[in-house]
């Protein structure tokens, strides 16, 4: 954990809650601008200590639970629960730090994110540094950040310029999919709502967020907002008859009269227009009523108009989701959107594209660096296994077959140059296994008389050593505070590693009666790391004494 | 570039040439040539119109005396449009070639609402406009009737032309007709007690050209002036107006007379069906109306109106409607059928009868179309089985041929799915209809999908109705919201102004590289109007097979009259009209060479001969043996393979000398050779 003094501090505090408890210690929780902290009650430093780019998310406990808890979820996937345990006001004070929090997390998310996914990049880019993660991190030698210290800095210098141009990011079209009831095992059912599923639903259905604006917290808090919202036949699209107490039966005619007017602008394209796309000639009455069912209202079973609801439910719902994506392009559209005459016709993009036969025309667009692809095969495929490579085709046999029959026809063997008899079986024996020149044969053949498992255990121990060793020797010469506290922790981690690690893989080595030395090395490169720590110490109690 | 088309010297604006763009142009050549009709099919985005633009206007221009006029019908007002813009194209051509100034007039009528004069017509060299232009009876005499003999008509986007044919000649007759006909009936009786007040002379005027009967029209029948008119039966153009309805008040009292008629066949409690000559000769039991007065119904009708001066001619639909209506029942005694329907069949409770009078024989409509003019081009991307056009239009083609596409790179990938993973087979048909396992094999098909395909999906339904309850219970299983997981969704509705907004949504969905899923049903407008070039449609997957609502009476009336009449079997007409609705609907996706797209036949009767063997052939012939019962998984995996495939660049040069042609290349002979196989000929 770090440690960090009050005195250094001058950050803004934006909210002091006390009486709250982290792992049953009395203490203060500060929320400050960048971070989020908790101090143990009498200490002047803190204890807990957070940005708000390291948190994932909050939880909070169900109401009506004893203890009043607000949870914070770390990207790492670490958590920290606090315990609000002012008995008069635990209630407020929870609500109050959530409410904060939820202003200010998703500032931060974005950042968090961008970095999450360079770091994700690169670990799925990378499959050794993938492996030195899951040997280092996962396994708790070192802690995420201080694997990650030394590497994003060239990450964030390297190349800024893509990152600049920040891209909205689009709502999922299945949002409202992925808020999955679950029953909580007392005939009731349980949403979980994220700040991500909450924001889709608001850019997605702007009359929610009104309703949301007018009537949270003053009329409902926000947890009856959304039990409502669930209940609501507006959530459940196949429903129509909307009861009137309903706060949402509002949003559902609004929307209703949103689709119309949508439907009244009518469309742009003239190639999609399907009211004017026949030139009807046919006047009432006349002509074959082949549609038989009638589609008029007045005689449609529920059924039938709950089908046609959700229909035309999804149709909204897509374009709003559509629309959410674009907003900024809406305004421009509504501006140019007019009557079209046949000669702006022409200027329609979607009619040239549909009378133009670009391949009839000479070619006098710009040249593209097309993907020559030697095996499109491969590419369609995917990767195949290395082994197929072996295989040669047919061609290629009756290729080489042919050529060395060609070879042989010319073959004269140079017989004034041959070996005597004696000689020749002398070498021979040289050459056979136990031959003398065979002799180095077993040195050699480390790589098949041990397993290909141990081996790749073995090359995983060594990145892991080398990256710790990286880590330890980058502190020497030792001449900051912060060196000095880096060096006592490496040291401490390459022991933890020797002990979690490079032991238990001696042991195994040693059951299956392997060669022993395979991790001297290892051991030797450790010892000189921890002699060099002794020396560096024993010199620090001298210098101190 | 400049071609010879068989000793004929055609203008082409483009630097290539498809091949089969070249067979057709030979193929309409000979068919202009023989002075005939033809029955043309080449794939839709092998460049059809500016081919048949191209050579017509170049045989306009040799032989200006053999043919005088090119009458262009198309069906939508984009694709009129698009002719339009096709055409000034290769006028625009001619003068840069030539130098000359361009001295040809076309013209294009796209609404009623500015309906052309007609000496501008007489004139034009060129016309373009709707189907229904020339077969509705009713505009055709307004429009049509005065253009020369020597014209040269194609209809374009034809695999529906039977369909317009019927429609037009089709009346419906309801309550509420019957209500505004009785309000048309009394304006006509009141202007007319106006008009004898003030100007009696007129109608006396009237009624002495009636006594001279309609002599004009019948002179300029026989001296080959007109385009007849179906409505108007030729005897009558030799007799005079019967006494009993020539005055105007006659007329009037008769009119209502077969009203009343009418309203009393609509108090039926249960589905009457009847022939012409049945209700002619009850008409004449029950209310004394004789065939002869109600064959010259509409011809009086539109005498009164001219004589009355009314300018809104829309005012008297209804009155005119029923009038139509005996001229028709009274003329032809064969290819209609009457039907009086009291209730609709799912809503037996509640009344709302209504008098169906339809046509069964769609050569009745086009006969004087194919008499008239020396050259009929049918022409469509899906006409197949050839044969069944002339069969049911009744005319004798010349030629008739399939074009196929030529392709550098297979770019179509049709594939039948006839099981699920769990080998349940899938089928539309109204067994399984409802069968849980079939609508959610179909619910996977679509997900896996979604999940595979870049951009656009469209999915086309058998019916409405179907599509409903799928959807419904697609989003029940949870279906729909795992599809919203890889793109959006949009959907079909009844209200085209709704669908036009789903439509454009989708588009951009598809535009902004979201992707999206555009469910709809086949027959619709949308299957019928809409292309979805590249990007807009990467996969089409056809849910069923999508048959015609078969309970219908007017339908049975149709299949039966077909069977006594053409020798069509029922069976055969069914399987027909839904293959080629199926075509059209996975044809959508398909707009060229350069584009690409999976067609998905959701369906296992698919792969059965008769409903293969009647798909268009550039599409048969990409459906090979191993794809015809897929499951799944299998089609999921073939798909991926194709549009990995398709998504590499395609240049132009990887196309020519197999599907596009330079000048030199067109005329070598072993090309020629090569393109002689393009047309199969039948």
């Amino acid at each position: 954990m770090y440690l960090f003094s009050m005195a250094s501090l001058s950050e803004e505090v934006l909210l002091v809650v006390k009486k709250v408890r982290q792992r049953k210690q009395d203490g203060t929780l500060y929320l400050m601008a960048e971070r989020i902290a908790w101090g143990p009650e009498g200490k002047d430093r803190f204890t807990v200590s957070h940005l708000y780019a390291d948190i994932r998310c909050q939880k909070i406990s169900p109401d009506g639970k004893a203890k009043i808890q607000l949870q914070l979820i770390l990207h790492t996937g670490e958590s920290t629960t606090f315990h609000f345990s002012n008995e008069s006001s635990a209630l407020k004070d929870r609500d109050a730090a959530k409410e904060l929090l939820q202003q200010l997390l998703p500032k931060f998310k974005k950042k968090a994110n961008k970095e999450l996914e360079e770091k994700n990049r690169m670990l799925q880019e990378d499959p050794v540094l993938f492996q030195l993660y899951k040997d280092l991190v996962v396994s708790q030698v070192i802690s995420a950040d201080e694997f990650w210290a030394n590497r994003l800095g060239d990450m964030n210098n390297s190349d800024p310029t893509p990152y600049n141009n920040k891209q909205d990011v689009g709502i999922s079209g299945a949002f409202l999919a992925d808020i999955r009831p679950q029953t909580d095992g007392c005939n009731g059912l349980r949403y979980n709502l994220t700040a991500d599923i909450i924001e889709s639903i608001f850019r997605t259905y702007p009359a929610v967020k009104q309703k949301y604006g007018e009537n949270v917290p003053h009329n409902l808090t926000e947890k009856e907002f959304w039990t409502r919202f669930f209940q609501s036949h507006y959530f459940h699209r196949d429903r129509i008859n909307t009861g009137t107490q309903d706060i949402f039966s509002e949003c559902a005619k609004q929307d209703e009269k949103g689709l119309k007017s949508m439907v009244v602008q009518g469309v742009k394209n003239p190639l999609v227009d399907l009211l004017s796309l026949e030139d009807k000639t046919l006047d009432e009455g006349y002509g074959v009523s082949t549609t038989t069912p009638s589609t008029s209202n007045a005689n449609r079973t529920v059924k039938e108009s709950s089908n046609a609801a959700i229909i035309k439910r999804f149709n909204h719902h897509s374009a709003m989701v559509l629309a959410a994506g674009s907003r900024k392009g809406q305004a421009a559209q509504m501006g140019t959107r007019g009557i079209l005459t046949s000669s702006s016709l022409l200027l329609n993009p979607f009619f040239s594209l549909a009378i133009e036969y670009e391949d009839l025309q000479r070619e006098n667009r710009l040249k593209t660096v097309a993907l020559n692809l030697k095996k499109s095969d491969r590419y369609a495929h995917g990767p195949v296994p290395l082994q197929s490579q072996h295989y040669t085709t047919s061609q290629d046999i009756i290729n080489s077959v042919n050529h060395i029959r060609h070879e042989m026809v010319n073959y004269k063997p140079n017989l004034t140059q041959v070996l005597s008899s004696t000689a020749a079986s002398s070498a021979i024996t040289a050459l056979s296994p136990g031959g003398v020149l065979m002799m180095t044969g077993t040195q050699q053949a480390i790589n098949q008389m041990i397993p290909t498992e141990v081996q790749g255990e073995l090359k995983h121990l060594y990145a892991a050593a080398g990256e710790l060793l990286r880590h330890f020797w980058s502190c020497f010469p030792v001449n900051s505070p912060f060196l000095e506290e880096k060096v006592m922790k490496m040291k401490t981690n390459l022991e933890r590693f020797q002990m979690t690690k490079l032991c238990p893989f001696q042991e195994k080595i040693q059951r299956q009666y392997l060669s022993t030395n395979l991790t001297g090395h290892l051991e030797e490169m450790l010892q000189t790391a921890y002699s060099k720590f002794h020396v560096w110490q024993t010199r620090r109690m001298l210098r101190k004494t | 570039m400049k071609l010879n088309i068989d000793g004929l010297l055609v203008y082409f604006p483009y630097d290539y040439i498809y091949p089969e763009q070249y067979s057709y142009m030979l193929e309409l050549k000979r068919t202009l040539d023989a002075k005939g009709h033809g029955v043309l099919e080449m794939p839709s985005g092998t460049g059809k119109t500016i081919s048949l633009l191209s050579l017509i206007v170049a045989y306009q221009k040799a032989f200006p005396l053999e043919v005088t006029k090119l009458i262009y019908c198309s069906r939508t007002v984009p694709e009129i449009e698009k002719v339009v813009e096709e055409l000034r194209k290769l006028m625009e051509f001619y003068c840069k070639q030539t130098g000359e100034s361009n001295n040809f007039l076309a013209l294009a009528l796209s609404s009623r609402k500015n309906l052309c004069i007609h000496p501008e017509i007489m004139h034009a060299n060129i016309v373009v406009y709707s189907y229904h232009y020339l077969l509705d009876p009713k505009i055709a005499d307004l429009v049509s009737k005065e253009l020369a003999k020597k014209s040269v008509v194609v209809f374009d986007e034809a695999h529906n032309i039977d369909n317009v044919c019927i429609d037009s000649m089709s009346v419906n007759i309801t309550r509420r007709t019957l209500d505004r006909c009785q309000n048309n009936v009394d304006t006509l009786q009141n202007t007319i007690s106006k008009i004898k007040e003030t100007d009696a002379a007129k109608l006396k005027e009237e009624y002495r050209r009636l006594v001279e009967g309609l002599k004009e029209a019948n002179v300029a029948r026989e001296t080959d002036v007109y385009l007849a008119n179906p409505v108007l039966p030729d005897e009558i153009l030799q007799e005079a107006v019967p006494g009993t309805i020539r005055t105007a008040e006659h007329f009037v009292g008769f009119l209502r007379r077969f009203m009343e008629y009418l309203k009393s066949r609509l108090r039926v409690h249960h589905v009457v069906q009847e022939s012409t000559p049945q209700f002619l000769k009850d008409i004449f039991e029950k209310v004394c109306i004789d065939r002869k007065p109600l064959r010259f119904c509409a011809e009086r009708l539109q005498s009164l109106l001219r004589t009355l001066e009314i300018a809104d001619i829309a005012d008297f639909s209804a009155v005119t409607l029923i009038a139509n209506f005996a001229t028709l029942v009274s003329t032809y005694s064969q290819g209609f059928t009457i039907i009086i329907e009291p209730f609709e069949d799912r809503t037996p409770t509640i009344a709302n009868p209504v008098l169906h009078f339809s046509c069964m024989d769609p050569s009745i409509a086009i006969k004087p179309v194919f008499q008239r003019f020396q050259s009929v081009v049918i022409t469509s991307g899906t006409l197949s089985p050839l044969d069944i056009y002339p069969r049911i239009l009744d005319f004798r083609p010349v030629t008739m041929a399939s074009f196929t596409m030529t392709l550098a790179r297979t770019c179509l990938c049709p594939l039948i799915v006839g099981r699920g993973n769990d080998q349940v087979a899938l089928s539309s048909k109204f067994e399984t209809r409802e069968d849980f396992a079939v609508i959610r094999n179909y619910g996977n098909l679509l997900l896996e999908m979604s999940a595979i395909v870049p951009d656009g999906i469209v999915a086309f339904f058998t019916s409405y109705m179907y599509m409903e309850n799928i959807v419904a219970s697609w989003y029940e299983q949870g279906i729909l919201e795992n599809i919203q997981r890889n793109k959006l969704i949009f959907i079909e509705t009844p209200d085209a102004a709704e669908t036009s907004m789903a439509l454009e949504k989708y588009q951009e969905a598809c535009e902004n590289g979201r992707g999206a899923i555009l469910l709809s049903v086949a027959r619709g407008k949308v299957s019928e109007g809409i292309d979805f070039v590249h990007h807009f449609g990467r996969a089409v997957i056809m849910f069923g097979v999508p048959y015609v609502y078969t309970q219908s009476r007017i339908l049975k009336a149709r299949l039966e009259y077909l069977r006594d009449h053409f020798q069509i079997r029922e069976n055969d007409f069914l399987t027909f009209d839904a293959m080629r609705h199926a075509a059209q609907c996975v044809g959508r996706a398909i707009r060229g060479k350069t584009d690409y797209g999976l067609m998905i036949f959701a369906d296992k009767r698919y792969a059965r001969a008769d409903k293969r063997g009647k798909l268009p052939r550039w599409i048969q012939e990409h459906i090979s043996d191993g794809s015809l019962n897929l499951t799944v998984d299998e089609a999921i995996q073939l798909s991926k393979h194709f549009l990995r495939q398709m998504a590499q660049p395609f240049r132009q040069e990887d196309q020519l000398g197999l599907s596009l042609l330079t000048l030199e290349q067109l005329e070598s002979e072993e090309v020629l050779q090569k393109i002689a196989k393009i047309a199969h000929q039948t």
